[in-house]
This record gives structure tokens, C-alpha cells and sequence, in this order.
């Protein structure tokens, strides 16, 4: 056994090497945002002469960062929390309630929607958005706009591992909330999305991370500056300081911070939840 | 007891808001793309009715044919780099006992980060004057050997594959390592009483048994990289000279900045039925290719 563990400083020379390969662009990017344009060139490899955080204020003065931070929050929790209330209804009535046939054809029809990308569908998605009107309000460049979208299209993958999760609930616990008196919406509520919360947590946080980052659909709906989501208001700085290396940096170093400051402490959380799509799609 | 659970009210309360969203932002578009496709339409004057002509000038389509060119370069691009690296890791990664979570950890960070983050990062990290790789092929190569990446028409798309891989290559290494954590301890044991040594039971156990994940990587490879569209959007827009455009950028400038609305929705089409023929095509060849412990 010992000498297979010292067979393996190799591989943590190897892996190690990896990892810092992969982290070295964030670190580089890190000391240039407190380095000026010019020192960026010159000075590319060694830290930063002086900590300044001229180049945050400017960014943070130039990119509305903050505004744009708060938007994307806005967009991202609304939709999250109205697909997880649609789903977990949906998944709660077709899983438990005793509509055989309908139950199926439900849950086999939202099951499509895993199956066409939103990408091919673009065009007629923003014509349909541009003509919609609610209360008399046009639903382009609104936020409640990107927040049906999200909705819609996180649907059918949060369904799926809803549905899956409730299925597998025993009996036992329902029959006896019936024997104290609730219906199905006091099943629903009191007792099934209680069990549920595993499941609801790990499509949360793939929602989120989804919604969060989303770009090109908050792109087409939204052209109000000040609407703006974190990923389209970035790509905009992005077109208008190409050539201002220090801002850019300051820009991506402040809206990576708070993703990363998140992933530190739930990192488990977040990487299973990103990946339950995939394993059980 | 079944009396509680066959209450029609809230049956129809709790399915109808999914439906009714599902309906107007899904099947709706999905519908219309379709009949879109048969018009010459710019967005404005009526629609004129042109049978099958966007499909027949898309198959004569240069820029097209480019595009879907592109798509699956980039698809061979991460089948033949990204897929083996991947699976070099995470062997690796299961097979030291120490640090594997940091290791887990740390190949994870690039995947939260939004790809439009991404793409703007690489496009510093390229920049020809002061971007990270050419200042650092300046310190180990002669100076000439630094490039235009982004604005290069034989490097462009080539960037952009490394962006790509460096953000996504820790989902996958995830993906792996969960499965091949998940065979069981007997039967590596097992393999072992027989004298299986280390590399061999790589070869003879743990990639026949990931077989299901490897499946699933493709999968998600093929329809990813036919509907790529952030990462090439921002950093380089389909440019330059149309050397990195993919099928959904040429799809957002047609519809988008040229107003053909018809032509632009039968390229979704098409790249709808693509991807749908590719996966399909996929799940056929693996049908049988259940894993049994």
C-alpha cells in the first residue's frame, strides 16, 4: 500500500499542473485589473506595483454593474421560484393524483420539450414577445418577458427529476395526511413538497446557474439600458472598452467575484445540482 | 381514500399554469418556425408563400454550408480533444486518494462562471499586445511567434475551441468521475485477486463500465456544439470573414440584421432536425449498450 501511494506524486504533479493551468487565466486577470493599461503590457507577469482600485471605480462608474447585478437577481429568483411552483404543482398532480391516463399524456408531452433546443426556435420567440401585449402593456423589453422564458424553457428538466423524486415517495405518509383530514392541496403543501425539498434544492440551483448566466434571450428581449441583465451588460462594456484592459478586468474580476464567493461554500450543492440534468436526462 | 386525490378542481389547477406556459412559449414558436419557413418574409410587408425555396437556397447556401462546416469542426474538436482529456483526468483524479475533492473542486470553476464571462475573459487573455498567451509566447519563444488569434481567419475558430473547452471540460470531468466512483468496490477487488495491475483494469474494467457516461457525454457534445451560439457571438461574431461563423449566429444575422424572417426560421428548422437526426442517430447506436454490474 505505501508504495502505491508513493507512486502517485506523478499523478498530483500532473493534476496539479492542470489545475493551475485552468486557474491561471482568473489569477492573471486578477492582478491586471489593479495594474494600468500601460503596466499590463509591460509589466504582464509580476504583481501589480501598487493596489490601486481606480480601475474598479471606473468600471463599477462606466458599467452599472451594480444595476445590472441587481436585474439579473430579479430576472433569475422570480423565474426560479415560479418554475419551481409550476413544477412542483405539475409534477405533484400527474405523480400522485389519480388521473392514469391524463397523467401520462402530461408528463410525455412536457418530456418534448427536453427534445427541441431553444436556440432553433429564436426568431419566432421574439416575434411572438413583440407582439404580445399584457394589460395593455407591451411584454418586449420587460423583464417579466425573460422571466416567462426562463420559465418556460427550465419546465421540462425540472419536472423530470420533480416528478422522478415524487414518484418514488411512499403511500404510506399521504394516506396518512387523508386520514387527518387534507385534500389534495393540503397533501401537496404540507406534506409532499416538505419531503421534496432535496429535489427542489438541486433544481434550484440548476435553474439559478441556467438563469443567471443566460445571455442571448435577455439579449433579443430586453434593449433598455438600464433592463439590462449581468451577462448582456457586460458584453455591451465588453464592445465599448475592447481596447480598455484595465476596466475590463476590474469589470470581469466584479462580476465573477460573487459566483465564485457562492461556489466556495456550496460547492457540493452547486455541482451536483448542475450535473443532475445531464445524469438523469 | 382515493377521494382526496381525484379532486378535478385542483387537478386542473396545478397542471393548467405549466401547460398554458408551455403552450404560449413553446409549442406555439416550435409551430410557427415551421410555417415560417415556407414565406419570404421580412418582419413587415405580407408574407409572400415560396413552397420549399429557403430550404432549397439553403443547401446552395455557401455561407451555410460554411457555418454547418463550423459546427461540426467544432463538434470533431471535442470529440477527439476534449472527450479522451477528459477521461485522462478523471481516471486520474479517482485514482489518487488524497485531494481528489479539491481536484473535483477546483477543474469545476470555469463551469459557474456565465459564458459570456467567458468569452470576454479569452478575448483579453488573446489580445495581440498585452493578452496573457502571446506576453507568454514572447517569454518563451522569439518574439514572431505571437499572434492575432481572435482576428486571424486560420486561428479564429481554433481560439475559440480552446475558450470552449476550458470552460466546459470540468462538467464533464464531473460527470465522469461521479460514474466511475459509482462501480463497485467487488468488482475492482475481484479484478485484482486475478492480478488485474493498475492500468489494465482501466482498460478492462473502468471504461467498459463508464460506457452509459460516455453515452451521455456524447450526447450532450453533438447537441451542444450544433446549437453553439454565446461563445462565438461575442468573441468574434461568426468573424473574421465568416471563418467562425456557426449555424445560429448565421441564423441571428439573417433574421436579425437582414429581416429575412422566413430564411432565418428555416435555418432554425434545419438545425432543429440536425440535431434531432444526430442524437437519434446516437441513441440507436447505443440502444443495447446497457451496463450491468
Amino acid at each position: 500500500m505505501a508504495r502505491l501511494r508513493n507512486g502517485q506524486w506523478w499523478m498530483h504533479i500532473l493534476l496539479l499542473g492542470y489545475v493551475a493551468a485552468v486557474l491561471f487565466p482568473l489569477v492573471w486577470l486578477f492582478m491586471s485589473s489593479f495594474k494600468s493599461n500601460r503596466e499590463i503590457t509591460a509589466n504582464t507577469w509580476g504583481l501589480p506595483t501598487r493596489f490601486s482600485f481606480e480601475n474598479y471605480a471606473a468600471a463599477w462608474e462606466s458599467a452599472n454593474i451594480g444595476k445590472y447585478a441587481l436585474n439579473s437577481a430579479y430576472v433569475t429568483l422570480a423565474a426560479c421560484v415560479l418554475t419551481l411552483l409550476f413544477a412542483a404543482m405539475t409534477s405533484f398532480a400527474i405523480s400522485r393524483m389519480k388521473y392514469t391516463r391524463t397523467n401520462k399524456a402530461v408528463y410525455l408531452f412536457i418530456l418534448l420539450g427536453l427534445i427541441v433546443p431553444p436556440g432553433a426556435l429564436f426568431i419566432p420567440l421574439y416575434r411572438l414577445i413583440q407582439g404580445i401585449e399584457l394589460f395593455g402593456q407591451p411584454l418586449y423589453n420587460t423583464h417579466l418577458s425573460l422571466i416567462l422564458v426562463y420559465c418556460t424553457y427550465a419546465l421540462p428538466i425540472t419536472v423530470f427529476i420533480i416528478y422522478a423524486f415524487m414518484l418514488s415517495i411512499p403511500n404510506e405518509l399521504e394516506e396518512a395526511g387523508i386520514i387527518d383530514g387534507l385534500g389534495a392541496s393540503g397533501l401537496f403543501f404540507r406534506i409532499i413538497v416538505p419531503i421534496s425539498l432535496p429535489a427542489i434544492v438541486t433544481v434550484f440551483i440548476l435553474n439559478f446557474i441556467g438563469n443567471w448566466n443566460e445571455y442571448i434571450l435577455s439579449q433579443l428581449f430586453i434593449t433598455s439600458e438600464s433592463l439590462k441583465t449581468l451577462p448582456t451588460g457586460m458584453a455591451t462594456f465588453n464592445d465599448g472598452y475592447r481596447t480598455n484592459f484595465a476596466s475590463l478586468s476590474a469589470a470581469v474580476i466584479m462580476s465573477i467575484i460573487p459566483v465564485l464567493a457562492v461556489y466556495v461554500f456550496l460547492q457540493r450543492q452547486i455541482i451536483e445540482g448542475m450535473t443532475a440534468g445531464s445524469v438523469k436526462g | 381514500m382515493n377521494k382526496a386525490l381525484k379532486n378535478p378542481f385542483t387537478y386542473i389547477a396545478f397542471i393548467v399554469p405549466t401547460l398554458a406556459l408551455y403552450a404560449v412559449f413553446f409549442v406555439y414558436p416550435v409551430i410557427v418556425s415551421f410555417y415560417y419557413g415556407f414565406f419570404k418574409w421580412d418582419g413587415i410587408t405580407d408574407k409572400v408563400f415560396t413552397g420549399l425555396d429557403n430550404f432549397a437556397r439553403l443547401w446552395n447556401d455557401e455561407v451555410f454550408r460554411k457555418a454547418l462546416a463550423n459546427n461540426f469542426y467544432f463538434m470533431a474538436f471535442s470529440l477527439v480533444v476534449n472527450i479522451p482529456l477528459v477521461f485522462l483526468l478523471s481516471i486520474i483524479i479517482s485514482k489518487v486518494g488524497r485531494m481528489r475533492d479539491f481536484y473535483k473542486s477546483a477543474v469545476f470553476v470555469p463551469v459557474v462562471i456565465s459564458t459570456a464571462t467567458v468569452a470576454i475573459l479569452f478575448g483579453v487573455l488573446y489580445n495581440y499586445d498585452s493578452g496573457m498567451i502571446n506576453q507568454f509566447i514572447r517569454l518563451v519563444a522569439p518574439d514572431d511567434w505571437a499572434r492575432e488569434w481572435l482576428s486571424d481567419p486560420k486561428l479564429a475558430m481554433l481560439s475559440i475551441l480552446i475558450a470552449n473547452a476550458w470552460q466546459n471540460i470540468g462538467f464533464f470531468i464531473v460527470l465522469c468521475l461521479a460514474a466511475i466512483l459509482n462501480i463497485p468496490k467487488e468488482i475492482v477487488e475481484a479484478a485484482k485477486i486475478d492480478g488485474v495491475n493498475g492500468w489494465q483494469e482501466t482498460w478492462t474494467i473502468t471504461l467498459p463500465l463508464v460506457r452509459p457516461i460516455l453515452f451521455v457525454m456524447l450526447l450532450l457534445t453533438v447537441s451542444g456544439t450544433m446549437k453553439v451560439l454565446d461563445i462565438v457571438q461575442i468573441m468574434t461574431n461568426g468573424g473574421p470573414f465568416q471563418s467562425t461563423e456557426v449555424m445560429s449566429t448565421y441564423m441571428l444575422k439573417v433574421g436579425f440584421r437582414s429581416m429575412e424572417l422566413g430564411y432565418g426560421s428555416a435555418i432554425g428548422v434545419a438545425m432543429f432536425i440536425l440535431i434531432l437526426v444526430l442524437t437519434g442517430m446516437l441513441q440507436l447506436m447505443t440502444r443495447r449498450e446497457e451496463v450491468q454490474y
